[in-house]
């Protein structure tokens, strides 16, 4: 990541770029390049360098003579977004929410462009887009407890989806009710997610469904129950690192601390490239301080094989050294 | 956690076992069609054709076996919810937090031997010290742990229903055989405080012959309270029915309903709720012989859900309603003609028996039209030479003829 980021920055000076457009992807990698280490001040800089995206200077029909026939807004749609997430990373939230409600009446201008033209993968994908904004909203609610927001807002989404409900969307509403303590709206979700048709279901949808019990289960204190679902789940793919987690978690409270431990360092051994996550290194941190009384030395043991093992972008200091 | 001052080969490990949380993310996940390419690009037809395929390769998928050493899934976008940053990962509590009166502590205790050597004969209490009482909560005395070899350890849960405020203390002690064979003592206390939730505002009023309360719950901790119930249970005389506002807009739509009922949450830090009864005295009539002195209404029972349905619940004090003063007489209007004309008498006293009741006819004369108040009537009880409580003033329309 930050060889690659060094990569940009001098193929940039050099002036390598010979296309306006590939000005802006480069832009758009470097940006996600910095905030992916977390170096949000320097990205928010590379960001101050744009023009107003909207500005002709980033549409095709302005350069006529390189691209001959052809028209639109040549800004890579996650720029527009990252322009909207730099700011709340900073600490700036109003400036970041301010931002992305606006990007996400941007989306829907569009999506009615789109509709009167009838092109479909074009609608497709801006609907993709309405979801990933609106989700990023969702998300800078729930991250500050603000939860009645954002029920309303999964509620609004739910209700405009015609083609199908969606399974991810309905579960996380559960899981949001769940959170505020609502044991019965989030039975009621994930029962719908059940409903919604079992014909040739993907592994992932089943897996979805047999989580989703799990955490009901877990609720009630079943945790030998929840235990078994989450066996399921990893019989049928190895690699779902949230039911590894999750079963790790759930013989924690079945006293068994010690299998636990194995559960999360196993998972770090076989499938690092999905394990491999912040969350479930805190997991295994709290587990390893509860277990040893002298637990610097094996944390200390996973830290410098994260270190090895890890890519740039992760957050080391979820291990509490 | 306290250190003890003599070397012991056992130690004790704490940690609170609320429930877990659902992990929130702030993730920076990317699909290729919106990093690789221009926003518009999809409206040229050649395009739209084209790029979905050349964008969803093999390097882009998600990694389908532990062979493939990628770290993709740390910044490629698999579903366009993933930016809410809620995928079900549960996370242990990190801190101890707040505890408050109602809800139910829960603690993992962990004995460690470190040593290098077998530890024999172990007897491990754990209890709850407050205030006014001891509270055992484990007591191996009966079948002690045998041993624990060098580096092992010993895991109990324990649980305990807060029901006091202020500072708790829990005591876990060790008496144990060390590797050489001394008898050893090790005692160790984890101290933390219990607050109060809530409170409870009451208000009576009495309308007529209904009885109305009025509850204001307000929230006192850090986290918001679903209000799982709040039920008023009412004393032996009472009858209590809860008093709902209009339908929130989302229930109007039916098909919503199931699912989309909206919680009732008390906001962190000081929000509110109000909650509103009508009750009833279950025996009416004149037969009823009120009881003298204060009137106990009943109770408010509330139980509460925190993070991943943590339950709390209290109970309030005995609520009161209005002092009832037993009336020796009591007046009360039993019809006024609907008409009543000028000049023309509209209606005297028969005896009224102990504890019985007696209608009557009073004949009055008018001598006012329009708009006029009868006040003033009132019983005179020549014997004791007593006058009681007067009629309460009311009002007659005087019409001519």
């Amino acid at each position: 990541m930050s060889s690659f980021n060094f990569q940009v920055s001098r193929s940039r000076s050099l002036n390598l770029l010979r296309h306006p457009h590939h000005h802006l992807t480069y832009l758009s990698f470097n940006v996600l390049a910095l905030s992916k280490l977390r170096r949000f001040a320097d990205a928010s800089a590379e960001l101050e360098s744009l023009q107003d995206l909207d500005s002709p200077e980033y549409r095709y029909e302005s350069y006529p003579k390189i691209y001959p026939d052809r028209s639109g807004s040549m800004v890579p749609f996650f720029l527009r977004w990252l322009h909207c997430i730099v700011p709340l990373r900073l600490e700036q939230r109003r400036e970041g929410l301010d931002r992305l409600y606006r990007l996400v009446d941007l989306v829907r201008e569009k999506l009615k462009e789109r509709e009167a033209n009838s092109r479909e993968e074009s609608l497709n994908v801006w609907k993709r887009r309405e979801l990933f904004v609106m989700n990023t909203i969702i998300g800078d609610h729930l991250s500050h407890k603000e939860f009645s927001v954002c029920l309303d807002l999964i509620k609004d989404l739910l209700s405009r989806d015609c083609s199908g409900l969606d399974a991810v969307l309905l579960s996380k509403l559960g899981y949001i009710q769940l959170q505020v303590g609502d044991l019965e709206g989030a039975k009621g979700a994930f029962s719908r997610v059940e409903g919604i048709s079992s014909e040739g279901n993907s592994v992932e949808l089943k897996n979805l469904v047999n989580r989703n019990k799990a955490l009901i289960y877990l609720v009630g204190k079943d945790y030998v129950s929840a235990v078994r679902e989450y066996e399921v789940c990893i019989e049928r793919d190895h690699m779902d690192f949230v039911a590894i987690n999750n079963k790790a978690i759930c013989l924690m409270y079945l006293r068994d601390l010690s299998d636990s431990i194995k559960v999360l360092e196993n998972s770090l051994e076989r499938v690092p490239m999905v394990a491999l996550n912040e969350t479930l290194v805190v997991n295994l941190c709290s587990m390893y301080e509860l277990a040893y009384v002298n637990h610097s030395e094996i944390k200390k043991t996973l830290s410098n094989w994260i270190a090895r093992v890890a890519p740039d972008d992760f957050d080391s200091s979820c291990t509490r050294i | 956690m306290s250190t003890t001052q003599a070397s012991h080969s056992l130690a004790f490990r704490v940690m609170r076992l609320c429930r877990p949380t659902l992990h929130v993310d702030t993730p920076l996940l990317v699909d290729p069609s919106d990093l690789l390419v221009g926003e518009d690009i999809f409206d040229d037809p050649l395009a739209a054709s084209q790029l979905p395929r050349l964008l969803s390769g093999p390097g882009i998928k998600p990694p389908e076996d532990a062979a493939d050493l990628g770290y993709r899934t740390r910044f490629l976008l698999h579903d366009a919810t993933d930016s809410m940053g809620l995928s079900g990962l549960l996370l242990l509590p990190q801190a101890f937090g707040a505890i408050y009166l109602g809800e139910t502590f829960c603690s993992y205790i962990s004995i460690n031997n470190s040593s290098n050597f077998e530890v024999r004969d172990i007897i491990i209490k754990a209890e709850i010290q407050t205030e006014r009482q001891r509270i055992l909560l484990l007591d191996t005395s009966k079948s002690s742990v045998e041993s624990i070899r060098a580096g092992g350890r010993y895991d109990f849960i324990v649980e305990h229903d807060v029901k006091e405020l202020g500072a708790h203390t829990l005591v876990c002690t060790a008496l144990y055989n060390d590797g050489d064979g001394e008898r050893k003592y090790l005692p160790q206390f984890f101290k933390f405080i219990v607050a109060n939730p809530l409170s409870v505002k009451t208000k009576v009023r009495v309308v007529k012959d209904t009885t109305f309360l009025e509850a204001c719950i307000e929230n006192h901790t850090k986290t918001n309270l679903y209000m799982d119930q709040v039920e008023f249970e009412p004393a032996q005389n009472w009858s209590a029915t809860k008093l709902k506002a209009d339908e929130h807009h989302s229930e109007m739509n039916s098909a919503a309903r199931e699912t989309f009922k909206p919680p009732v949450l008390i906001r962190s830090g000081g929000g509110i709720q109000n909650y509103l009864y009508q009750l009833k005295s279950s025996s009416q009539g004149p037969e009823h012989v009120k009881v003298e002195g204060s009137n106990v209404l009943g109770k408010l029972q509330i139980t509460w859900r925190t993070n991943l349905g943590e339950p709390g619940r209290l109970q309030t004090q005995q609520i009161l309603g209005a002092a009832i003063t037993r009336k020796e007489i009591d007046l009360q209007v039993a019809e006024i003609p609907a008409t009543i004309i000028f000049g023309r008498s509209f209606s005297a006293l028969p005896k009224v028996e102990a504890f019985g009741s007696s209608d009557f006819h009073l004949k009055l004369v008018a001598t006012k039209l329009g708009v006029q108040r009868i006040t003033g009537i009132s019983v005179f009880d020549y014997r004791e030479r007593k006058t009681y409580d007067p009629l309460p003033d009311m009002e007659i329309f005087v019409d001519l003829e």
